[in-house]
């Protein structure tokens, strides 16, 4: 009677233990960097560009000996943007796994659920994508940096470069979560300070499909400017039926995010859209210029924005490492504070108050490359850090 | 825009997204209306079929190649899947059904993300499909008119099909008693694999008109299986008029509601469904179970 | 029954001396979901209300105890509250609700968890919105107790409440109200005949499986000590519905198995492929086919054949299995 039930609990055993096995790691003095990424699901198109940036990575770094002489090893994990699955394979990286450097998070509700933990695991996280302001303000942890650029200083950016426009009415269509929520109202706020008119605003369900009548609600108000605060394949969705309304006769188009990602899918008709390019591949910086040039060789296409973001989110982490000459928390934590690094972005210094990276914003509007078979975005104002960047631990201005 | 403008905006709005959903929902009422089964992997086919009718798209620079190329392969697909594997299941209970379109949604939708990749893909309108028309002063692109007009020939075609001809006779009659059909000896199980396949069909071709639309990505499957179940559902499961007025309606209560009420936008047809349900549990034009 | 019972539940509680930290929390995270799908079981398996909304009473019970935990209630406290939460919630939504039947009560159950889905999402004030809340951890008492604040306390806190409520789930089932509930779906006009109220019936077992799901989303918010909007997405939904017929609808025990399989199957395939969500497409394909009953119907079965041959071999012929 119990030979049955036992081979049932054998096999349901059988089928736990080895989830409790993990092959060993590869080189014991190896330098273990935790990507926990949206691999499969939703979240995929960008953590294909967080995977991309990192194996590249590993690959020159490793090429040339590595950092201090110990290779780099990422080691990947699908979180399908889940807070939840987040937190479970980050605690296994750090606990059965023996990392002590995650990055690759791409959602923010996914950073804000592992930065609470990072002291007691006594691991840094350094944060490549979340735009959201309270990751440097109100949810400050210690062992946390922000290497990209945030949602308020795009925001901020913005506002300055509009404010020496002529233009007076505002209209903003954001995405209905945190950050959307977040751009709008500080972009509101930076245009009446400028003394200039919102006429409006919309926020759009996650997953909205069909942005007709919110295009309908945008003309009835007639702006002179539309400001898009969205990102991912809704940003990509709006901007396709925006132009098939034929929005930007009507209005200047500013959109807070301007990748690659968004605008390949409109080709030529995407011309004249105007937006903060985050990371730009044109822009002169040596790091940048041989960023570029290894990523062309390896995957035939120039970078994209987080791309570019998470080659700088290593390169602060390389250098940090050098600086502290140990991977250790709390050296590499002191190291990575007021750290300058020539990144592909120009010079940028990790601001030690509320490790927020201080980094140039830049102003770009889509045009034709020679180089390119695809409209792509040039620089037309750079926007230097003091400018933009928030007070200490703020998120406003 | 005055407010006889905004109305026929509105109203066009209104009518072009109606015509996505249906095209959308039809195949999930054709699959229900004979085999009883709600078919979880609908948004996986959708997106399958949308991604396929993009490569045939680009291969030889054409949007109607890709147009009749969508519906094939997902309805192949479908075809494949009915016979090899949901056959089986015929005698079994819900339960079963729900997890195999349940493991058959997951393993598509990774399969499209392993062929395609993970970038977003996107297919190039034809000229006569690019331009605008001007409708009481404002530019209407032209492709949802021609969503509008090819969304009603093909529901018309499929209705008239259902109607009258004697294919769309012996689903009607498989629909309401297969046993007695069989007994009529008609082979049920052929006709049960052709709708089921046509059903597939649709889901493709839904998943390929909108990609100019929002472009083909992954995970555009997940958001359109709620909302072609919710329009079956308000409509009334089976009932082909059932899915035509569910679009209306809820394309009209989220042109409509989107304008007036954005705020509500994300609750709006959920309300309206509750509604629908608690008067009419069967859907608009469906029978109780 | 009990045979078996007795040595697991040994055998878990003893986990936490063996397995390491992170096989800890796994184990925990697996609890948690077990509780959820034996909660859904009830109305599923015993009263055949496919419920599309579990997740509502998941995530009410979720961020109740996360808002009594911010406020410094004690962790017990919180769950109790949010467990009370629930219940009032449930049943006028079930009296609600089970005015339809069949697909229709799918479809209801579905629109009010997106409801749910909504407010949590735009209810920024009070929910934290999109973000979420965190920043709260496993309060100490009452009376200062502080045994449920570390990972394998907690880990010993959560068996004992999934052991707890499936023994009153078994014993429910097994009364007189239980067994109308069943008696109830098998023949409507019967159980009138017997006296009793389907409709109220059907209530009952709405909100006992809501009032399960309700603390298994308030231990959820004392393990992973941050709730965010993705508790209430539909998805959720479905994966806890798959874990039922997975482990087999209407035993109680059967989806637990199936639950800490779905959470197992993904931990283990991730590890060893990208793309893990097809090979796990497959499985269930595969499952569907081999295994008609679920996981807890085809080890039924299988002892029934054993001892079908067992009575063969002792010269007893024409036994029914």
């Amino acid at each position: 009677m119990s030979l049955n039930r036992r081979t049932l609990l054998s096999g349901a055993a059988s089928l736990a233990l080895p989830a409790f096995i993990r092959p060993a790691s590869a080189q014991g003095d190896a330098i273990k960097i935790g990507v926990a990424t949206g691999i499969t699901g939703n979240w995929s198109a960008l953590g294909a560009q967080i995977q991309r940036s990192c194996r590249l990575y590993a690959k020159t770094v490793n090429a040339k000996g590595g950092i201090d002489g110990r290779p780099v090893e990422f080691i990947y994990e699908d979180t399908q943007g889940d807070p939840a699955a987040c937190v479970r394979k980050t605690t296994e990286l750090v606990e059965s796994r023996g990392v002590k450097l995650i990055t690759g998070l791409i959602s923010s509700p996914e950073s804000l659920a592992i930065m609470p933990r990072l002291a007691g695991w006594n691991a840094l996280y350094l944060a490549p994508i979340s735009g959201a302001g309270s990751l440097t303000s109100t949810a400050f942890v210690p062992n946390a940096f922000r290497t990209c650029t945030s949602g308020p200083m795009r925001a901020r950016a913005i506002s300055l470069w509009l404010a020496k426009s002529p233009k007076q009415r505002f209209f903003t269509i954001a995405q209905d979560y945190a950050w959307g929520k977040n751009s709008l109202a500080t972009f509101e706020k930076l245009i009446t300070d400028l003394k200039k008119e919102t006429v409006g605003n919309v926020l759009t369900p996650l997953g909205t499909k069909d942005y007709s009548s919110f295009i309908a609600r945008i003309r009835e108000a007639r702006p002179d400017v539309l400001y898009v605060a969205m990102s991912g394949d809704d940003a990509t969705a709006f901007l396709k039926q925006a132009g098939q309304y034929r929005l930007s006769e009507r209005m200047q188009i500013v959109t807070e995010v301007l990748d690659l990602f968004n605008t390949k899918p409109l080709g030529d008709a995407g011309i004249g859209l105007h937006g903060i390019s985050q990371y730009n591949y044109a822009h002169a910086a040596p790091a940048n210029a041989e960023f570029v040039r290894l990523f062309r060789a390896e995957y035939q296409d120039i970078p994209d924005t987080w791309e570019g973001e998470m080659w700088q989110t290593l390169e602060f982490l390389a250098q940090g490492i050098r600086r502290a000459k140990s991977t250790d928390a709390n050296a590499l934590r002191g190291a990575l504070e007021s750290i300058e690094i020539d990144s592909v972005k120009g010079k940028v210094t990790m601001r030690a108050c509320d490790h927020q990276a201080e980094q140039p914003v830049f102003m770009a509007r889509l045009d034709k490359d020679p180089a390119i078979p695809y409209p792509t975005a040039k620089i037309i104002e750079t926007f230097q850090a003091d400018a933009v960047i928030p007070g200490c631990r703020k998120d406003t201005y | 825009m005055n407010a006889w403008q905004l109305l026929l905006t509105l109203l066009l709005n209104t009518l072009a997204l109606a015509s996505l959903l249906a095209m959308l929902t039809v195949g999930l009422t054709l699959i229900f209306g004979i085999m009883r089964i709600m078919n979880f992997a609908h948004g996986a086919l959708y997106m399958f079929g949308a991604y396929a009718g993009i490569s045939a798209a680009r291969l030889v620079d054409s949007f109607w190649a890709g147009l009749l190329v969508a519906p094939l392969v997902a309805g192949a697909v479908g075809s494949a899947f009915e016979y090899f594997l949901l056959r089986r299941l015929y005698k079994r209970d819900g339960g079963s059904f729900l997890l195999i379109t349940f493991g058959w949604a997951l393993a598509m939708s990774e399969l499209v993300r392993l062929i395609w990749g993970s970038n977003t893909r996107d297919v190039q309108l034809p000229e006569i499909l690019s331009g605008i028309v001007m409708l009481a002063g404002e530019p209407f692109p032209m492709y949802r008119v021609f969503l509008v007009v090819f969304g009603s020939a093909t529901l018309f075609a499929l209705t008239y099909a259902i109607l009258r001809s004697r294919l769309g006779l012996l689903i009607r009659s498989i629909s309401q008693n297969a046993e007695m059909t069989h007994a009529l000896g008609v082979d049920v199980g052929a006709i049960r694999s052709l709708t089921f396949a046509v059903g597939c069909g649709f889901a493709g071709l839904g998943g390929f008109l909108a990609v100019p639309l929002i472009t083909g990505y992954i995970g555009m499957g997940g958001a359109a299986i709620i909302d072609s179940f919710v329009i079956v559902m308000i409509g009334g499961m089976g009932s082909f008029l059932g899915s035509a007025v569910g679009s209306l309606l809820v394309a009209a209560t989220q042109s409509f509601g989107n304008f007036y009420f954005p705020d509500l936008a994300l609750v709006v047809t959920y309300l309206l469904m509750i509604c629908v349900l608690l008067l009419r549990p069967g859907g608009l034009f469906g029978e109780e179970e | 029954m009990n045979k078996t019972a007795l040595p697991l539940i040994v055998a878990l509680a003893a986990a936490p001396l063996v397995l390491s930290g992170f096989q800890v929390t796994l184990l925990t995270e697996i609890l948690i979901f077990a509780l959820f799908a034996m909660g859904l079981d009830v109305q599923m398996g015993y009263a055949k209300l496919f419920s599309f909304g579990h997740v509502l009473p998941y995530g009410i019970g979720a961020y109740v105890t996360a808002f009594a935990l911010l406020h410094g209630w004690p962790l017990p406290l919180a769950v109790g509250v949010a467990f009370v939460a629930v219940i009032l919630l449930a049943v006028p939504m079930g009296w609600l609700c089970t005015r339809t039947s069949g697909v229709a009560f799918a479809m209801l159950t579905l629109a009010f968890a997106q409801l749910g889905y909504a407010i949590v999402f735009k209810w920024t004030s009070l929910t934290g919105g999109s973000d979420g809340l965190s920043g709260f951890v496993r309060n100490p008492g009452p009376f200062g107790f502080e045994g449920f604040v570390s990972r394998e306390g907690f880990y010993w806190l959560t068996l004992a409440v999934v052991v707890g409520a499936l023994f009153l789930a078994q014993a429910f089932m097994r009364s007189a109200m239980g067994t109308a509930i069943v008696a109830a779906r098998e023949s409507e006009k019967r159980a009138v005949a017997l006296g009793y109220e389907p409709r109220s019936l059907r209530v009952v077992a709405f909100s006992v499986s809501n009032a399960i799901a309700g603390l298994a989303g308030a231990l959820h918010a004392g393990f992973l000590l941050f709730v965010s909007p993705e508790l209430l997405h539909w998805a959720l939904s479905g994966h806890v519905i798959i874990a039922v017929i997975l482990g087999g609808a209407g035993t109680l025990i059967g989806p637990m198995i199936g639950a800490a399989l779905f959470v197992l199957a993904q931990h283990q395939l991730s590890a060893i492929t990208d793309s893990w969500p097809l090979v796990m497409g497959v499985l269930f394909i595969a499952f569907v086919i081999a295994a008609p009953k679920g996981l807890w119907g085809m080890q039924e079965s299988i002892r029934a054949r054993l001892a079908h041959r067992k009575t063969n071999r002792m010269g007893v012929t024409n036994v029914a299995p």
